[in-house]
C-alpha cells in the first residue's frame, strides 16, 4: 500500500493543490495572503509528512517491549 | 508601471504630497483627513517651539476643556455614577463643527462652576455635619463622666488640693452640707472636652502626663461608630475625652496640646439641664443638616448623571479637536495668500480617496478656492507602511517588534503567517492540546466584539490580541499531533500498524516487533511505538533529523528572499557578492547534510547488509580530515566531499572582497566622470539653499518651503535632500561592514542550524511531560475499581485537565512560542531583513482613540 511511490504521489498532489490555491485564491485585497498562506502551509505540511514517512521507510530499529501480554 | 495593489508582500507605495488649503477650512480639512487616517504630516515648523506656533491658543483652550471634563469624570467616579459607554454612541466618528466646539467650551465652563459650587457647599455641609456628630458624642459621653465624677468629687478634691494653697479650709463641712450643689468651679477646677483619633490617644495621654506631671484627671471613652472625614471620605475611629485640671494656665496648656495633636474641642456645660438642652439643639441641627445635605447630594448627582450621558462623546470630540490643532501646527502659513501649506506622506493608492474627500469638504464649505493636492518628487526615503487587517495585524506586530522593514523590501510578515505557527506546532505537537488551543482561539474570535470592548487583564489581553495566531498555532498543532501520533500523550491508531508482535511471546520477556513486509505506515509515526522501551531511541533520531531538515528549509527560504530583495533594489552586486556565495557556502555544507540524511533514509541498509554510517561523524570528518571516511554512504563520497569543502572555502573570500571592491570601483568611476556627491563642494540644487539663505528669503514667509517659479508649478519643499541619503563613500567603512557580515554569515550557518535543534528538544520535552502527567493522574485513577474508582477518576480527571491547561497548554505553549519567535527573529530574518525603515504614523482619529481610549 504505502511504499516509496507515496512520496511522489504526495508531491504531485501538493503541487496540484498549490497550483489550485494560486489560481483559485479569492480575488481582492487579500489575494496575496491567501496564496502565500495556502502554498506555504501545504509545503510545510508535506515536508513534515514526507520526513516522517522517510524515517520509517527503512527503519533501523524495531519497537521492543517486555510488558507484553499476548496482544496478538 | 501600472499601479499595483498594496499587499502584505511589500510595504505600500508612498507619495509625498503637498496640500494647499484655504485658511478658512483648514480645521475641517484636517478633521476629514483625520477620519481617513492615511496621511503622515511632516512637521514644517520643527525649529519653532510649541509656544510660538500658530494654534497654541486654541490648544490651550481645549486643554482647559479637557481638564474640566476630566474633573467631571473624577467627580462621577467619586460618587459612583456610571458614564454612558462610548460604544453606545452611534455616530461617534462624526467630526464636530466649530460652533459645536464653542458651545461645548461654554457649557463645560458653566457646568464646572456649578459642580464646583455644589461640591464646595456639599463639603462644607459635610464638615459641619461631622463636627456636630462629634459634638453630640462629646455631650453624651461627657454627661456620663460628669455623673460619675459628681460621685467622686471628694476624691478629686482631695487629690487636687493636697498641694493647693487656696483650698477651702473647712472642706469637710462643705462636703457634708453642699454636696449636691457642689460644682467644680467652686473648687477652681476647669475641664476640657473633645474628640481625638484613637491611634493618637496613647501619645496624647503620655504627653499630658509628662507636661502636667500628673496634675490632671482624665476620662475617655471610645465612640462606637466611625467618624467619616469628608475630605478623604474615610472613616476614622475616635475617642471622646474629658480632662479635669486645676488652674487656668494648666487648662490653657491642655487646650494647646490637644489642638496640636489634632483633637477637636467642644464646649460642654457642666450643668446637666443645660447639657440636655445643648444635646437637643445639636440633634435638631443635625436633622436639618441631613436634609440639606440630601438635597445637595441629589442635585449634584442629577447634574453629574446628566453630564455622564454625554461625557464620553465630549471627551472624544475634544481629543479629536486637539489633535486637529496639533496637526495644523505642523503646517506652514502663508500670510499673503491666506493659505495653509502642508506636506504629508500618504499611500499612493489612497490619493484618489484623499482628493475626493478634500473636494467634499470644499463643496460643503461652499468655497470657490479648491484645495490643491500636489505630488512631489523627492529623494527622501518614504516611511514604511504595511496595510494589515485584523487577521494579519498580530503577525505583522511580531515583525515590527523586531524592526521596521526598509521601504518596499520584502515584508517577512507574509510568510510568518504560516512559518511562525508551524514551527510552534513542531514543538507543541499534540492533537489534544492543539484542539484545546483551537477552541480557545475560536471562542475568542466568536466573541471578538464584546471582548474587545471589555477590560481584560494583561495576560488575557495578550492572548486576545494574538487570537488569530493562536488559531493557526492550534490548527497546525493538531496536524503535527497527528504526525507525532500523540493526543494527550496517547496514541491514535488510525491506520493498521507496520509492526506486529511475534506470536507466543512469554510474559516478562523482551520481544521485538516484526515488520509487515513492504508496508510503511502511511501517515505520521506508527502508533506501535507508544509505550515501547526504545521509542525514545527512534523518536529522538527522527525528531533531530526533522529539526535539521525543517531548519534547512526555513533558512534556505529566507536566504532566497534576500535574492528577491536585491533584485527589487536593483543592486546586482548584492546578488553576486552576497547571495550567490552565501547560498553556495550554506548548501555545500548543510544542503549536503540534508541530502545525506534523506539519502540514508531511502537506502534499505538491512537488505544490502551494510553498516549505515553516522552522519554526524561524516560531517565532522568532512572538515577535519577531508577525504577520509569511516563508513561509506555512497561511492565517490570522498571526492564529492572534498569538492564541496573547497567550494565552501572559495566562497568566503568572494563574499569578503567582491562587494567592497566593486563599490569602490564604481565610486571611482563616477568621480572620474566628474560627478560629486550633493553638498560635497558646492550646492548644486535649489533644493538645498534654504538653510544658508534663510535671512534673504524671510520676505517670502520665512522658512516657507515653496517658491513660485516662472512655470508656476515648481514647488520646492524644504530640507529635502538633507539627511543620511547622501553619505560620502568611505571604503574602509564598507570593508569593515562586509567583513562583519561575512564572518557573521559563515558562523551563523553553523550556529543557526544547530539552533533549530530546539525544535527537537522542545517537542521531546512536551511529549515526555504529557506522558508523565497522564501516568501520575489518570493512570493511577484507572487502577482502582468500584466506588473508589469513580471518585478517583472524577477527582484526578479534574486535576489532570487543570494541569493540562495550565502547564501543558499555557506554560509550554508560551515557551514554544518564544522559541518560535526567536527562530524567526534571529535565524530567519538575519538572512534577508534589512529593517532600517521609518514607521508610517498617519494622523488618524482611530489610532488616536485606540492609543488613548475614552472609557
Amino acid at each position: 500500500m504505502a511504499n516509496g511511490w507515496s512520496l511522489i504521489v504526495g508531491l504531485v498532489f501538493i503541487v496540484a493543490f498549490c497550483g489550485a490555491s494560486w489560481f483559485l485564491a479569492p480575488k481582492g485585497d487579500d489575494q496575496t495572503i491567501w496564496r502565500s498562506s495556502l502554498i506555504l502551509s501545504a509545503a510545510a505540511c508535506y515536508l513534515m509528512w514526507a520526513i516522517t514517512f522517510l524515517a520509517q521507510w527503512h527503519p533501523l530499529v524495531q519497537p521492543q517491549r517486555n510488558d507484553i501480554r499476548h496482544l496478538h | 508601471m501600472a499601479p499595483h495593489k498594496d499587499t502584505l508582500f511589500r510595504s505600500a507605495d508612498m507619495s509625498l504630497t503637498q496640500l494647499y488649503i484655504a485658511n478658512e477650512i483648514g480645521r475641517e480639512v484636517v478633521s476629514a483627513l483625520g477620519e481617513l487616517g492615511v496621511m503622515d504630516f511632516r512637521d514644517l515648523n520643527a525649529e519653532t517651539t510649541a509656544f510660538q506656533r500658530t494654534f497654541t491658543q486654541e490648544i490651550r483652550r481645549l486643554d482647559n476643556v479637557e481638564r474640566q471634563l476630566r474633573y467631571f469624570h473624577s467627580q462621577m467616579e467619586k460618587s459612583d455614577i456610571a458614564m454612558r459607554s462610548i460604544y453606545d454612541f452611534n455616530n461617534i466618528l462624526a467630526a464636530p463643527s466649530a460652533s459645536e466646539i464653542d458651545e461645548l467650551t461654554d457649557r463645560s465652563q458653566g457646568l464646572e462652576a456649578r459642580i464646583t459650587g455644589l461640591n464646595d457647599s456639599y463639603e462644607t455641609l459635610k464638615k459641619r455635619e461631622m463636627e456636630l456628630t462629634e459634638w453630640r458624642w462629646v455631650l453624651r459621653e461627657a454627661g456620663g463622666f460628669f455623673d460619675r465624677a459628681r460621685g467622686q468629687t471628694e476624691e478629686i478634691q482631695q487629690r487636687t488640693s493636697e498641694d493647693n494653697d487656696d483650698a477651702p479650709l473647712l472642706r469637710d463641712m462643705e462636703q457634708h452640707t453642699e454636696q449636691a450643689e457642689q460644682s467644680f468651679s467652686v473648687m477652681n477646677i476647669g475641664f476640657v472636652a473633645g474628640v481625638i483619633p484613637r491611634e493618637r490617644m496613647a501619645a496624647f495621654e503620655r504627653i499630658l502626663w509628662r507636661t502636667l506631671r500628673g496634675n490632671l484627671y482624665m476620662n475617655q471613652s471610645e465612640i462606637p461608630e466611625q467618624i467619616i472625614n469628608p475630605e478623604t471620605n474615610e472613616g476614622v475611629n475616635k475617642n471622646v475625652f474629658i480632662i479635669f485640671a486645676h488652674g487656668k494656665e494648666i487648662i490653657a496648656k491642655i487646650r494647646k496640646i490637644s489642638e496640636s495633636l489634632g483633637a477637636d474641642l467642644y464646649s460642654v456645660d457642666e450643668n446637666s439641664e443645660l447639657r440636655r438642652d445643648q444635646l437637643h439643639e445639636v440633634n435638631t441641627r443635625l436633622n436639618d443638616l441631613a436634609s440639606v445635605l440630601r438635597n445637595t447630594k441629589q442635585t449634584l448627582d442629577a447634574e453629574l448623571t446628566q453630564i455622564g450621558r454625554s461625557l464620553a462623546a465630549w471627551m472624544v470630540v475634544v481629543k479629536k479637536e486637539k489633535a486637529v490643532y496639533e496637526t495644523l501646527n505642523r503646517f506652514s502659513y502663508d500670510q499673503q495668500r491666506k493659505t495653509l501649506i502642508a506636506e504629508a506622506w500618504c499611500p499612493t493608492s489612497s490619493l484618489g480617496l484623499i482628493k475626493s474627500t478634500l473636494q467634499d469638504v470644499n463643496d460643503r464649505a461652499g468655497l470657490s478656492v479648491p484645495t490643491i493636492v500636489n505630488q512631489i518628487r523627492t529623494s527622501k526615503t518614504p516611511p514604511t507602511y504595511v496595510k494589515t487587517n485584523k487577521f494579519t495585524l498580530a503577525f505583522q506586530t511580531i515583525i515590527d517588534a523586531y524592526g521596521t522593514a526598509k521601504y518596499s523590501e520584502i515584508n517577512p510578515g507574509l510568510p510568518t503567517i504560516v512559518t511562525f505557527p508551524f514551527l510552534f506546532a513542531v514543538m507543541f505537537g499534540d492533537f489534544g492540546h492543539g484542539m484545546l488551543m483551537t477552541f480557545a482561539a475560536l471562542a475568542m474570535i466568536y466573541w471578538e466584539k464584546s471582548l474587545s470592548r471589555g477590560k481584560l487583564d494583561e495576560l488575557f489581553s495578550m492572548a486576545f490580541y494574538g487570537r488569530y495566531i493562536m488559531l493557526m498555532m492550534g490548527i497546525f498543532s493538531m496536524y503535527t499531533g497527528l504526525i507525532y501520533c500523540d493526543a494527550f500523550s496517547k496514541e491514535l491508531p488510525i491506520f493498521p500498524s507496520m509492526w506486529k508482535w511475534p506470536e507466543g511471546a512469554e510474559e516478562g520477556q523482551s520481544v521485538t516487533a516484526i515488520r509487515e513486509n513492504g508496508y510503511t505506515y502511511p501517515f505520521g509515526l506508527d502508533w506501535m511505538w507508544h509505550g515501547t522501551e526504545n521509542d525514545l531511541l527512534f523518536s529522538n533520531s527522527y525528531k533531530m533529523k526533522l529539526s535539521i531538515l525543517m531548519g534547512w528549509a526555513h533558512m534556505t527560504f529566507s536566504l532566497c528572499l534576500s535574492y528577491v530583495n536585491a533584485r527589487h533594489f536593483k543592486s546586482p552586486i548584492d546578488i553576486w557578492g552576497n547571495f550567490i556565495p552565501g547560498m553556495i557556502f550554506f548548501q555545500s555544507i548543510f544542503g549536503y547534510l540534508t541530502w545525506a540524511i534523506i539519502y540514508k533514509w531511502s537506502v534499505d541498509w538491512v537488505s544490502i547488509d551494510k553498516n549505515p554510517p553516522s552522519l554526524l561523524n561524516m560531517l565532522i570528518y568532512m572538515f577535519l580530515q577531508p577525504g577520509t571516511l569511516e563508513d561509506q554512504l555512497y561511492s565517490g563520497q570522498a571526492t564529492l566531499q572534498i569538492i564541496l569543502v573547497l567550494l565552501a572555502l572559495v566562497c568566503v573570500p568572494i563574499m569578503l572582497f567582491l562587494k567592497p571592491f566593486y563599490l569602490r570601483w564604481e565610486h571611482n568611476k563616477a568621480r572620474a566622470m566628474g560627478y560629486r556627491g550633493i553638498g560635497e563642494t558646492t550646492r548644486v540644487s535649489a533644493l538645498d539653499d534654504d538653510d544658508d539663505d534663510e535671512e534673504s528669503t524671510t520676505l517670502n514667509g520665512g522658512r516657507d518651503s515653496y517658491a513660485d517659479d516662472e512655470d508656476g508649478v515648481a514647488l520646492i519643499t524644504q530640507d529635502i535632500g538633507h539627511g543620511e541619503e547622501h553619505e560620502e563613500f568611505e571604503f574602509s567603512e564598507v570593508m569593515i561592514h562586509q567583513v562583519i557580515h561575512t564572518i557573521e554569515f559563515c558562523l551563523n550557518c553553523v550556529s543557526h542550524t544547530a539552533s533549530y535543534l530546539r525544535l527537537w528538544a522542545l517537542s521531546l520535552a512536551h511529549q515526555r511531560l504529557s506522558i508523565v502527567l497522564w501516568d501520575m493522574t489518570m493512570k493511577i485513577a484507572f487502577g482502582y475499581s468500584g466506588a473508589v474508582g469513580i471518585v478517583m477518576i472524577v477527582v484526578l480527571f479534574y486535576l489532570w485537565f487543570l494541569l493540562t491547561i495550565m502547564v501543558l497548554c499555557v506554560m509550554e505553549g508560551t515557551s514554544a512560542m518564544l522559541h518560535s519567535l526567536r527562530l524567526h527573529w534571529v535565524e530567519a530574518m538575519s538572512k534577508h531583513f534589512i529593517g532600517d525603515g521609518v514607521a508610517f504614523e498617519p494622523f488618524s482619529f482611530k489610532v488616536l482613540l485606540e492609543e488613548d481610549p475614552v472609557e
